[in-house]
C-alpha cells in the first residue's frame, strides 16, 4: 500500500476526519494555514488547546490552537504564562501535572498584548500644556 | 524739569545746583539762539549748539561714550562716573553726560587718562556687584557685562575671596511685575528719575550714602503705575527684572518679531520675543511718533493671557452643548444657517478685529444682501456721522501732544485709556508748562489740572464763559481738546460731540499753526478706527431691535454682549481667539488668531495704519481671521475674490488706500464741514455727570479678552487692592 501512495491519501482522510469534517478542515486550513492533528495535552482557561504530535520534528511537534472566538485575531501573547514554558520546550510538564509550579492567590491573571486596541497603554506627557483651551460652560 | 524743580523748591525740598543749572541754561536757550561753537572730539572738529554736553557732542561724530546713569529721555544725574573723559588742559577727567562743552575744547575719548578713569570706575562698580551673572536674568543684555568687557581692566585688585565684606542689600517687594535683586544695583537712579519724571510717581528714592546707599521705596509699598514695567528696560543691570519672565530664557535663544500692540488704541510698537512657539515676553520698540521707547504695563505683561482660555478648535452646539468638531463640519453647519437666513444677518465687530477680517466679513455680508455691519463700541452718528474721518480721529497725532500749551480732557481717564498719550501730556506739563483742564470725574492723572466741570454742559460754559481756564483755552497757541469714549457713549453723546466740535472751531481760529488740529477723539480699542474707516456702523443698537434677525456673526465681540439682546431663535456665530462672553452665548464658534499670530492691519486712534507680524502660529486648529471668512464664503455660496494676503490688501486699498500705507498718518481735515452738518440736527446735552469706566488703576489691568485671561494682570489687581489696605 505504501508503494501506491494510497497511505498518504488515507492519512489525508484521517486528518480531515479528526479535524471534524471537510468544512471544519477547510476553515482550519484557512485560519491557521496548516492542518495538523495530534494529542490534546490540555486546554487553558481561555479555551486555547495545546497539542503534541511527535511525528513532526522537534520545534514543530507542540502547537497551540487558539480558542475559536479569536477567529483570525490571534497572536502569541494570548498564550498564558503557565503554558508558555511547555510550548517553548522550557519544560516537558504540562501545567496541570507540574509538581514544582508555584501557585499563589496574589498572582495576576494573564493579559494579552493590548496594543492597537482601545485598551492600549498610551504614555502621556506630565508637562503642563502650553495652551490652555477654553471649555464651554455646561448648560444649566 | 522746570516745573519739578520749582515744585520741589516750593515744597521746601533741596534743589541741587545741577537742577538750577538746567533752569538757567533752559531759560537762556529759549531767549535767542547764539552761534554754534566748535569743539574737537579725538581731534575731529564738530560744531554744536551751546549747552550741548560732551556726550552729545561725541555722539554727533559717532563716538559712543560708555554710560550707566545717563539716558536721553531722563534728566541728567551724572552719578555713575562711567562717562569720564579727558579734556585737554583740564587737570581731572570730566563727566561727559553732565558737562556742557566750551569753545575750543579738545576732548579725548580714547586717551590713557580716559581709559584709566573708566577702568577705575568699573573696578569700583564690580567690587560691590555680585558675581551672579550665570543666574541673573539680565545676562546677555546687561550693560555692566558689556561695558566691563569693553572698557574694564583685565585684572582686579579685589582680594576678598572669602566673601566677608561684599555689599549685600535686602530685596524689596515692589509688586507682582518687577523683581528686585537690590544687591545688583549700581545706583544709576534711572528708575527713580523715570518714576518721578515720566510716570509721575515719586515712590522710588535713595536712602543712605556711599556704600550704604540703597534704592527703594522708603516704606513697604508697591510701585504701582501703569508704566512701571519700563524701569525693567531702563535698569542697566539685573537689579530690576521682569517677574513673569524670571528664569525663562536667555536673550540669545529668543526669536524677535516686530509687531504692534492692540490692547489699547495707541498702537504701541512692540517686539514679541518667542521661543518654541510660545510668547515669552513683550518689549517696546522705539517709535518716536507713537510710544517713544515706553510701553504700558498691560501691553507688556498681558501676554500670558494669550496662552489661557484659547479657542483651539471649531465648535458647534449639539444638544445644547458646544462640541469640538473639525473645520468642514463647522463650516457646513454654519454655511447652511447663513444660507437659510438670507439677508437677515447682522455682524458685530469687537475691539480687536483687524482690518483684513473686517473687510472680508463686510464683503461677505454685503454679498448676502445685508447692511447690518456694526461695531461693538458706539460712536455718535449725527450730522456727518463717521463719514468724515476728522470726526473720529485723534487728529493732532500723539507725538505733538507734548507741544500743546492747553489741553482739555473731556470724559476720559486718559492715564488708563492711553497711558502713553498721558505720558506725552505729562511731558508737556513738566517741560512746557502745559495747562490741563478736565471735564468729567476727578481722576488721578499724575499731574495737576483744573477741574472744569462734571457734566457736558461745562463744554458750552467754556465756549461762552470767561473764567480763567476758558480764557486760557481761548488764548492758547496750541490748544488740544481730547474727547474720550465715555463722554460719547452716553445717550446725549451726539450733543457732547457737537459741543466739542463747536468749541474746537471757536478755538481753532486763534491757532496760528495751520497743521495744528484742536479736536481730538481718543478711542479705547485698537480695531475701532479701522472698522469706521471701512464703513462699519458704530454701535449695534439697531440689531437689538431687529426681531427678523436670524444669524448674528460676532467678530471678537465680547464686552457686555448678552443672549437676551437678540431674538431667541437667532443663531449666534462667534469668531475670535478667546473664550469669553461672546463664545459663551454662541451656537457655533470659529477659532481665530490673536494679534501675535497673524499678519494684520490695525489703525490706531490717530489714524496711523500699522501691521502686526506673525510671531507664533495660532494654537490648535485656529486660523487667521480673514482666511476663516474666506473659507466660509465658499460654503455660503458667495465666494470672496481674494486668496492670499496680497489680494486682500489690494481690496483694502480699494476701500481705503491709507490702510496699507503702513507707518503713515493719513490726516483728515474737514472740521468745518463736519460741524456744519452736525449743526443741521439739533443735539442737546443733559446735566448728568460724565462717568468713566476706568476710574482707578484697578480697572486698568483687565479690560479685554486677553488681559482678562491673564494671570499676571489678575495679580496686579490683587496687588492694587492690597496696597489700598496698606497704611502707606
Amino acid at each position: 500500500m505504501n508503494y501506491t501512495g494510497l497511505s498518504k491519501l488515507f492519512s489525508v482522510f484521517r486528518i480531515i476526519k479528526e479535524s471534524g469534517g471537510l468544512r471544519a478542515s477547510l476553515y482550519k486550513l484557512y485560519r491557521m494555514d496548516e492542518l495538523k492533528v495530534g494529542t490534546l495535552m490540555g486546554t487553558d482557561k481561555y479555551g486555547n488547546k495545546y497539542f503534541e504530535n511527535n511525528r513532526f520534528f522537534y520545534g514543530r511537534n507542540r502547537w497551540v490552537e487558539y480558542a475559536p472566538y479569536y477567529r483570525l485575531e490571534y497572536d502569541g501573547s494570548q498564550v498564558p504564562a503557565e503554558w508558555f514554558g511547555w510550548l517553548h520546550y522550557k519544560t516537558d510538564f504540562t501545567p496541570d501535572n507540574d509538581p514544582g509550579r508555584p501557585k499563589y492567590k496574589w498572582m495576576l491573571d494573564h493579559t494579552e498584548n493590548l496594543s492597537g486596541t482601545p485598551q492600549q497603554y498610551v504614555p502621556y506627557s506630565t508637562t503642563t500644556q502650553k495652551i490652555d483651551a477654553w471649555k464651554p460652560p455646561c448648560p444649566k | 524739569m522746570l516745573r519739578t524743580a520749582a515744585q520741589r523748591a516750593l515744597n521746601g525740598a533741596f534743589v541741587s545746583p545741577k537742577q538750577l543749572g538746567v533752569l538757567v541754561t533752559r531759560g537762556a536757550g529759549d531767549a535767542k539762539k547764539p552761534a554754534q561753537i566748535e569743539v574737537f572730539i579725538d581731534d575731529k572738529p564738530v560744531l554744536v549748539d551751546p549747552g550741548t554736553t560732551v556726550l552729545q557732542a561725541a555722539a554727533l561724530v559717532g563716538v559712543e561714550i560708555p554710560r550707566f546713569c545717563y539716558h536721553e529721555r531722563l534728566a541728567v544725574a551724572g552719578n555713575c562716573r562711567m562717562c569720564l573723559v579727558e579734556v585737554e588742559k583740564s587737570p581731572k577727567p570730566v563727566a561727559a553726560c553732565a558737562m556742557p562743552v566750551m569753545k575750543g575744547w579738545r576732548i579725548k575719548t580714547d586717551s590713557e587718562m580716559t581709559k584709566k578713569a573708566r577702568e577705575g570706575v568699573m573696578e569700583f562698580l564690580l567690587v560691590n556687584h555680585p558675581l551672579d551673572c550665570p543666574i541673573c536674568d539680565q545676562g546677555g543684555e546687561c550693560d555692566l557685562q558689556d561695558q566691563s568687557m569693553a572698557f574694564g581692566s583685565d585684572r582686579s585688585r579685589f582680594t576678598d575671596i572669602d566673601f566677608s565684606g561684599k555689599r549685600a542689600v535686602e530685596d524689596k517687594d515692589i509688586g507682582p511685575l518687577i523683581k528686585t535683586i537690590m544687591t545688583r544695583c549700581i545706583h544709576c537712579t534711572r528708575c527713580i528719575r523715570f518714576a518721578s519724571e515720566v510716570a509721575g510717581i515719586d515712590d522710588l528714592g535713595t536712602t543712605g550714602r556711599g556704600a550704604d546707599m540703597q534704592v527703594g521705596t522708603y516704606v513697604e509699598k508697591f510701585f504701582l503705575s501703569e508704566l512701571s514695567g519700563n524701569v525693567i528696560d531702563l535698569c542697566p543691570v539685573g537689579a530690576l527684572t521682569s517677574k513673569p519672565y524670571a528664569f525663562t530664557a536667555r536673550p540669545w535663544e529668543i526669536r524677535r518679531t516686530d509687531s504692534i500692540d492692540v490692547l489699547d488704541a495707541v498702537g504701541s510698537n512692540i517686539v514679541v520675543c518667542t521661543r518654541t512657539g510660545e510668547v515669552l515676553r513683550i518689549l517696546p520698540r522705539t517709535n518716536e511718533e507713537v510710544n517713544e521707547e515706553w510701553l504700558s504695563d498691560k501691553s507688556r505683561f498681558a501676554y500670558d493671557g494669550l496662552k489661557r482660555q484659547r479657542l483651539v478648535s471649531p465648535m458647534v452646539k449639539v444638544d445644547g452643548q458646544l462640541q469640538p468638531v473639525d473645520w468642514e463640519t463647522a463650516l457646513i453647519a454654519i454655511g447652511k444657517k447663513i444660507k437659510s437666513a438670507g439677508s437677515d444677518i447682522g455682524v458685530i465687530a469687537g475691539g480687536m478685529a483687524d482690518a483684513e477680517a473686517l473687510v472680508a466679513l463686510k464683503d461677505l455680508i454685503n454679498k448676502l444682501g445685508s447692511e447690518d455691519v456694526c461695531t461693538e463700541n458706539p460712536f455718535p452718528v449725527n450730522g456727518s456721522g463717521t463719514d468724515l474721518r476728522s470726526s473720529y480721529l485723534l487728529n493732532n497725532t500723539i507725538a505733538s501732544a507734548e507741544e500743546a500749551d492747553v489741553v482739555l480732557l473731556v470724559g476720559t481717564n486718559i492715564r488708563l485709556e492711553a497711558p502713553l498719550l498721558n505720558a506725552r501730556i505729562r511731558k508737556g506739563y513738566v517741560h512746557n508748562e502745559t495747562e490741563i483742564g478736565v471735564i468729567g470725574p476727578q481722576v488721578d492723572l499724575r499731574y495737576d489740572y483744573t477741574h472744569v466741570g462734571d457734566d457736558p454742559c461745562s463744554i458750552k460754559d467754556l465756549e461762552n464763559g470767561n473764567d480763567t481756564f476758558a480764557k486760557c483755552l481761548k488764548n492758547a497757541k496750541k490748544p488740544l481738546i481730547i474727547v474720550g469714549q465715555d463722554a460719547l457713549n452716553r445717550p446725549d453723546g451726539s450733543g457732547v460731540l457737537l459741543a466739542a466740535q463747536s468749541l474746537a472751531a471757536l478755538i481753532q481760529k486763534n491757532v496760528q499753526d495751520p497743521q495744528w488740529k484742536v479736536l481730538n477723539i481718543l478711542h479705547k480699542v485698537a480695531g475701532q478706527v479701522a472698522a469706521l474707516d471701512v464703513g462699519y456702523v458704530p454701535g449695534y443698537e439697531k440689531l437689538k431691535d431687529n426681531s427678523k434677525l436670524k444669524v448674528i456673526y460676532l467678530l471678537g465681540a465680547d464686552e457686555a454682549i448678552e443672549r437676551s439682546q437678540f431674538p431667541s431663535d437667532c443663531f449666534i456665530i462667534y469668531q475670535g481667539h478667546h473664550g469669553d462672553c461672546g463664545a459663551a452665548i454662541a451656537d457655533a464658534v470659529l477659532p481665530g488668531a490673536a494679534y501675535t499670530e497673524k499678519q494684520a492691519t490695525y489703525v490706531n486712534t490717530e489714524g496711523r495704519a500699522q501691521q502686526t507680524l506673525v510671531a507664533v502660529s495660532p494654537p490648535g486648529l485656529a486660523r487667521e481671521d480673514w482666511k476663516i471668512i474666506r473659507a466660509l464664503s465658499e460654503f455660503v455660496g458667495q465666494r470672496l475674490p481674494y486668496d492670499n494676503l496680497d489680494q486682500i490688501r489690494c481690496r483694502l486699498e480699494e476701500i481705503a488706500p491709507h490702510l496699507t500705507r503702513y507707518g503713515n498718518v493719513e490726516s483728515a481735515n474737514y472740521f468745518s464741514q463736519a460741524l456744519a452738518l452736525a449743526l443741521k440736527e439739533s443735539a442737546t446735552v443733559n446735566k448728568k455727570p460724565i462717568s468713566v469706566t476706568q476710574k482707578s488703576l484697578e480697572d486698568f489691568y483687565m479690560t479685554d479678552v486677553i488681559s482678562r485671561a491673564s494671570a499676571t494682570m489678575a495679580k496686579c489687581v490683587t496687588a492694587y487692592k492690597t496696597q489700598q489696605c496698606s497704611k502707606y
